[in-house]
């Protein structure tokens, strides 16, 4: 399984102390959290599951004909592009570092390539090969400044975010692109989302979400990541090459911003310049939620599959509540809040 | 030695798998330094923690003054006058020593702090302690041994009346320690009760009244220290008697090729005109005080730090090393001091740090031999005797002495053939200090070549084939260790020094 988030299991025979409050809900907790099914996919991946399974539960009741095809596609349509960007932020995350410029940047992927498919004349295949170009250039530019010149992550994906949102609008003058519908020419990628109605978007990101976790627990590269994330010094101490695995976390990032976009067009059509900030809040959110630790080295792929899957479930449900997107950006505020506040309490429990 | 201040008896706690105190007894009188001594793991520190309010006890109780104690915290505790200083330091790298010490309760002048006379109250501080620090420096341009004297400078500034020293001398020198020792005298006319937990046999017979050694969580026994020899205490420590001989002659042949030669290396103040030879299966001590420059001067020939000069030759090649990953490649591996922050991946497990410098051959494809990891990994917490219930065991929860095994291990599993060993058993016990020498003689018979850097003195004539003295920079000294005597290490490591 994707799991690379040991750090739940408190009670493998070793010197810590557990939370000094005993009473009787936290033993019946503890012997929950022992089970063999539930030390092997995760006490919170857990938790969250069931999170997600009662917000549907409340929907579903609580909004008329909220269950049923229509919101569930529209749940997963939110989830795809999401999802990858999710992806992405992850490996970034755990080398202990951040990127605010994947919204702004899969905007910049989307109105350059489909920018150039109706105005160029570019085919579709190459269009689509483009925006996951522009999307590796911001990671290979965000990342050699992190790794090379050590500029600190914040600083670097701010400005990134500035430059994608300025040379896409340079790009198509400040005007939005619509990329074409599944019945006009090029149309077919529209299929990579949703065919005759089967969620192929869905298949394709859980797809992406095993390899990214087997990249994460079974190779080179995710090791170093993931232990770099915790101690750089250490590893590069080790004789371990760390600038260039850093780097390889941003680029990996980008190439999945860039897919990101892809999917967002696939579903949304249209994109305009200035846009996509409150995407990465809403993907850094899913992420942390997940398990995966903003101070580095800790990450789980499962955990931001799930995360992902519960903030779309939540703009799909604060839509169908007619609450407005206000109201939205406020709640995704809180959910981000929320969520690496766990983290840290998390964290300094496991201290 | 006045009467008694503190009582712990059938003190009991136990974690999930582990139980680390079993019914332990520990009594301390005023005016008394008390000794507390155990292998790593015995349990010291844990009885230490629940003495002042880190951890809670399970059972037993504690009597401080005259009437039962449970503290919950460090603050009750200290608010009590039970002062510890820990092992690990706490200080804020980029505050002033003065800022430290009275961080939590600075003086105010109206709305803004003080820091003139938090500056005052630290000379004053200093001065009573005879300690030789400016109290406006930042803390964390001070050496180790500095940022120590102002934690413990820090402790007994509260009120205290009892104050716990855990591993005080690790990382000082000899001269601080006597500065130390001067402190300790006072404090115990002074009629306060110290608990003294060290692994250094010497100090203990100089310094302390009492020694009660713990083993494996439980009360062994307590002496008086001047009846007593330090046979009697290893013995109780671990059950059997360890003799500490030095080195008489080295079996490496005088023609033994050289594997490593360092010419006219200069890498900043610390490291100037630099050159040595390292013979193949030799163990080279590095002897020196602290600050001598050969922690920078292994870093420098590491590639960890860069260097303005100097060459390297292995096996008679230059080699031009400019970061750890060059160094690795050549064969070097380098073994720092503070193994925490540069030797191991605190988070992560110990099959994830002992293959941490060769990944490259524990690959299927492009996938990591999880297997293959889990059996080397395995061979060398058996070598090594890590105290672990697993190999997965992340190296957070393991003892200060079992990590330092762990960077050992990651060496070994990359089976390197230049060891730079920086201080390898710090604040280690003498059970695990004695496999690390076992293994280091195993090593150089091998035909491995080992360069330790050590401040202890015992450690350096016991384990060296030669000995190279530092102070202050430079190379001071080259002696072949038929030839060697403390008082001619100390002569050379203080040679510099105007």
């Amino acid at each position: 399984m994707f799991i690379v988030n040991k750090g739940n299991k408190s009670d493998l025979g070793i010197m810590k102390e557990p939370g000094s409050r005993s009473k009787a809900g936290g033993r019946k907790v503890e012997k929950f959290k022992n089970l063999p099914f539930v030390k092997k996919v995760g006490f919170s991946r857990i938790v969250l599951t069931a999170v997600l399974i009662l917000m549907y539960a409340i929907f579903c009741i609580t909004i008329d004909g909220f269950a049923g095809k229509a919101h569930l596609m529209g749940t997963l349509n939110y989830v795809y592009f999401l999802g990858f960007l999710s992806l992405g932020v992850t490996f970034v995350i755990a080398t202990g570092g951040i990127d605010f410029s994947i919204g702004p940047v899969m905007f910049c992927c989307a109105l350059v390539s489909g920018y150039c498919f109706l105005n160029y004349g570019m085919p579709m295949g190459a269009s689509l090969l483009l925006c996951i170009a522009v999307g590796l250039m911001f990671g290979l530019f965000n990342g050699y400044l992190v790794a090379y010149w050590s500029v600190p992550p914040f600083i670097v994906s701010m400005a990134s975010m500035n430059i994608a949102k300025g040379a896409a609008a340079i790009f198509t003058k400040s005007m939005s692109v619509s990329w074409p519908l599944e019945s006009a020419d090029g149309g077919w990628f529209r299929k990579l989302a949703t065919f005759n109605g089967f969620p192929t978007g869905l298949v394709i990101f859980l797809v992406a979400a095993l390899i990214c976790g087997f990249i994460l627990n079974n190779t080179r590269i995710g090791r170093y990541i993931l232990c770099l994330g915790s101690n750089k010094e250490a590893v590069r101490l080790s004789g371990i090459d760390v600038k260039k695995w850093e780097m390889a976390a941003y680029v990996i990032c980008g190439v999945l911003v860039g897919i990101a976009a892809i999917f967002f067009v696939g579903v949304y059509t249209t994109v305009q310049p200035n846009y996509g900030d409150q995407y990465n809040n809403e993907a850094i959110a899913g992420c942390v939620m997940g398990g995966t630790s903003m101070a580095g080295g800790l990450a789980s792929i499962g955990g931001t599959v799930i995360g992902v899957f519960i903030i779309s479930l939540l703009q799909e449900g604060i839509l169908a509540y007619k609450l407005g997107k206000d109201v939205q950006l406020i709640i995704t505020g809180i959910i981000v809040i929320v969520a690496v506040y766990a983290d840290v309490v998390a964290r300094r429990r496991k201290n | 030695m006045g009467e008694e201040i503190l009582r712990m008896e059938k003190i009991d706690k136990s974690f999930p798998g582990v139980h680390a105190l079993d019914h332990v007894d520990f009594d301390l009188k005023r005016g008394e330094v008390h000794a507390l001594m155990g292998e790593n793991g015995a349990g010291k520190s844990t009885l230490m923690k629940v003495l002042t309010g880190i951890y809670q006890k399970d059972s037993g109780k504690i009597t401080y003054q005259g009437r039962e104690v449970n503290y919950h915290s460090t603050r009750e505790a200290q608010a009590d006058g039970i002062v510890i200083v820990h092992q690990e330091l706490n200080m804020v790298g980029d505050l002033t020593v003065a800022q430290n010490i009275f961080i939590g309760r600075e003086f105010m002048h109206g709305p803004t702090i003080d820091d003139k006379k938090m500056i005052m109250e630290s000379r004053k501080l200093f001065e009573r302690l005879k300690i030789d620090i400016d109290p406006s420096a930042r803390m964390k341009d001070l050496t180790v041994g500095k940022q120590q004297m102002c934690e413990i400078a820090k402790a007994i500034s509260h009120e205290c009346k009892v104050i716990v020293f855990d591993e005080p001398s690790a990382a000082l020198t000899e001269k601080e320690i006597d500065d130390l020792f001067a402190i300790i005298r006072d404090l115990r006319k002074q009629d306060l009760g110290i608990i003294y937990i060290s692994h250094r046999m010497d100090e203990i017979k100089v310094i302390t009244d009492r020694v009660t050694v713990m083993r494996d969580g439980t009360y062994v026994g307590t002496l008086i220290t001047k009846d007593c020899s330090k046979e009697d205490i290893i013995k109780m420590m671990v059950g059997r008697v360890i003799y500490e001989q030095p080195k008489e002659k080295s079996l490496v042949p005088d023609d033994a090729p050289v594997v490593l030669k360092v010419e006219n290396l200069n890498a900043g103040r610390m490291v100037q005109d630099v050159s040595f030879e390292l013979h193949k299966g030799e163990i080279l001590g590095f002897s020196g005080l602290m600050g001598a420059g050969r922690t920078e001067t292994a870093r420098a020939i590491f590639g960890a730090d860069p260097k303005q000069s100097g060459k390297i030759y292995i096996n008679g090649t230059e080699v031009d090393i400019k970061s750890p990953q060059d160094a690795v490649k050549h064969g070097i591996g380098y073994l720092s001091e503070d193994r925490k922050r540069y030797g191991i991946v605190v988070q992560k497990t110990i099959i994830e740090n002992s293959t941490l410098a060769c990944l490259e051959e524990y690959m299927s494809g492009i996938s990591i031999n999880k297997s293959k990891e889990k059996k080397a990994t395995e061979k060398v917490i058996d070598e090594l005797n890590i105290k672990t219930p697993s190999s997965d065991q992340p190296v957070v929860n393991l003892s200060g002495g079992n990590q330092q095994k762990v960077v050992i291990a990651k060496w070994l599993v990359k089976n390197c053939d230049i060891l730079i060993f920086d201080e390898p058993t710090r604040g280690i016990d003498v059970g695990a200090k004695n496999e690390i020498y076992k293994l280091m003689n195993s090593l150089a018979a091998q035909g491995k070549s080992i360069i330790m850097i050590s401040s202890e003195m015992t450690e350096i004539l016991r384990m060296s084939d030669r000995i190279v003295i530092m102070c202050e920079g430079r190379v001071t000294g080259e002696i072949k260790i038929e030839d060697a005597t403390q008082e001619m290490i100390m002569n050379k490591a203080t040679r510099n020094i105007k």
